[in-house]
């Protein structure tokens, strides 16, 4: 991986979030999304914790998600450019991390607005700091997972509104997996809740590091970036 | 340099590339001719990496491209078939990010964009977003991403579509000046573009190579025997039989008469004899007059489409 190219990858995707409408109304959704919660949870409830911020955000991000990870290879792959990608010296690897690093990236500035609140939390409220960062290293974990799902969906088609479609539904199975889990008995069942993404962020939004949880996340993260690797490895022979 | 041995591409039944041989010399340009869907671009492809072919052999500047992929991506410039442009970066973002993957060191980075810029005529243009510019510019914006890491081999696919006349002829020209230090391949289904470009012309159609040649000989070759156009102020049927009598004449075709008492003939010689002499000879014994005598080479279309429709013929 050379970080001249993967930053250079990086930068193009921020170019096209920001070069477009949909980048700009997904950030002001929830912007304002993300707002409203806080002001519900932390200044209504009167809790100062960051906690029930995230784990309704989590949800939002379920369903935005989608939204912002159908074009990543769809649209270079609709519009020709998938070509100068594929025929440049780069490799199937660099040009996946590149894109997911470039959702990344968005995202980060997503984040923005929640250090302004945990800030107005820590400086008013009286908050454990170690909980509060479990918190967000939960919510940024499973932001990470749904994104590598998202990118995987849009090496599937070249229309984006399939992968939307695709993301959403694995991300959908994702989450309601582990209910299904709940009416299975025996190491089947565990197994089917253990996938559930759920399962792990709860651990997170309690105020829990638990390794095995982040190795939950990096393994869905793992996985939806290998496959994307080979899918796209597919599609050229 | 570049050698394609027994290309082989099949997506199921189908066979979009059906072992194609041709090899293209340091420096020249080639032309692959063909109508649409005849697998120009999935040979291109396949030389470009971005496809793997099913059987056979490519080589470019030394390079397998199965083998040795991303030392082939160093080599290559390559224009698709539409320019990969991104509409929502300007014209000297997009150049800078095309540098930087295609691994343009730093500190010539810089100039060379501005060369390319020049090279292209696209100065003005730096700073405006691609999604704005016509289609004309953007093709110059395409070509300008396929020269910028001054590549030892141009792989350009219909390099001239969707540009206007003018625009055309001085790409052609562009073309033709990056040669000699380079090594090309145009595809195309314009044929003068083909004769007015290149050095050799490979003829490709349903995946196969049916003609590869320089345009010169290939050209010559199919016409056969040599046919002239015979233009003479005299009876039709008259000059007609007369002509037929000629020596080294196999076939006279009445190309109807024209107004004010002429007549025109395609007139077909055996092999190598030039029969010239001999017809003047026959219209002034006659009497008649010869207002034309001019030999008609096969054009390269009709090269093409006699060797194109041929099968569908029969």
């Amino acid at each position: 991986m050379n970080s001249r190219k993967l930053t250079a990858l990086v930068k193009k995707e921020l170019t096209h979030y920001f070069s477009s409408f949909m980048g700009y109304v997904v950030l002001f959704a929830y912007f304002l999304i993300g707002g409203y919660f806080y002001y519900l949870i932390a200044i209504g409830g009167r809790q100062a914790s960051m906690q029930g911020v995230f784990q309704n955000l989590v949800v939002i991000l379920l369903f935005v998600t989608p939204a912002i990870t159908m074009r990543l290879w769809s649209e270079e792959e609709k519009s020709g450019t998938a070509e100068l990608l594929k025929t440049s010296p780069l490799t199937v690897w660099e040009i996946i991390v590149g894109k997911y690093l470039g959702v990344c990236a968005f995202f980060a500035v997503a984040l923005l607005p929640t250090f302004v609140y945990a800030a107005f939390i820590i400086a008013n409220g009286n908050p454990d700091l170690p909980p509060l960062l479990a918190n967000y290293l939960g919510y940024i974990l499973a932001a990470m997972a749904f994104f590598a799902v998202g990118l995987l969906a849009s090496t599937f088609t070249e229309n984006q509104i399939i992968a939307a479609i695709i993301a959403f539904a694995l991300l959908l199975l994702l989450w309601v997996i582990g209910a299904a889990g709940g009416s299975v008995e025996g190491p089947l069942g565990d197994f089917l809740k253990y996938l559930s993404v759920f399962e792990h962020t709860n651990d997170f939004f309690s105020g829990v590091i638990d390794l095995g949880n982040v190795f939950y996340f990096a393994s869905v993260v793992f996985l939806g970036l290998f496959f994307s690797v080979k899918v796209l490895e597919s599609k050229r022979s | 340099m570049i050698e394609v041995k027994d290309l082989v591409k099949t997506y199921g039944a189908l066979a979009a590339v059906d072992r194609v041989t041709f090899s293209v010399p340091n420096g020249a340009i080639l032309g692959l001719l063909g109508p649409n869907g005849a697998g120009k671009t999935t040979t291109m492809r396949i030389l470009t990496t971005s496809l793997a072919p099913t059987a056979g052999k490519a080589v470019v500047s030394g390079f397998d491209v199965v083998e040795q992929p991303q030392e082939v991506r160093k080599k290559i410039g390559y224009l698709p078939e539409t320019p990969p442009i991104y509409g929502d970066m300007t014209v000297i973002n997009y150049l800078k990010f095309v540098a930087e993957i295609k691994e343009i060191p730093q500190d010539k980075k810089a100039n060379r964009v501005g060369e390319v810029l020049e090279m292209l005529a696209l100065e003005d243009m730096s700073r405006r977003l691609i999604s704005h510019l016509s289609l004309g510019y953007r093709q110059r914006v395409g070509l300008a991403q396929a020269l910028l890491h001054d590549p030892d081999v141009l792989i350009l696919d219909e390099p001239t579509r969707g540009l206007d006349p003018k625009q055309i002829l001085e790409i052609r020209k562009l073309i033709k000046s990056l040669s000699g230090k380079r090594t090309i391949i145009l595809s195309t289904h314009i044929l003068p573009e083909v004769s007015s470009t290149c050095d050799d012309v490979v003829i490709i159609d349903r995946g196969r190579v049916v003609a590869a040649d320089s345009v010169e000989n290939l050209s010559q070759r199919l016409s056969g025997g040599k046919t002239l156009e015979v233009e003479v102020k005299g009876p039709a049927n008259d000059v007609e039989k007369a002509l037929e009598k000629v020596e080294g004449v196999s076939a006279v075709k009445s190309l109807g008469g024209g107004t004010r008492g002429l007549c025109r003939f395609e007139v077909t010689t055996d092999g190598g004899n030039d029969s010239r002499e001999a017809l003047f000879q026959c219209v002034v014994r006659n009497k008649w007059v010869l207002y034309q005598l001019t030999p008609l080479g096969m054009s390269l279309e009709d090269v093409f489409l006699k060797l194109t429709t041929k099968e569908t013929a029969a």
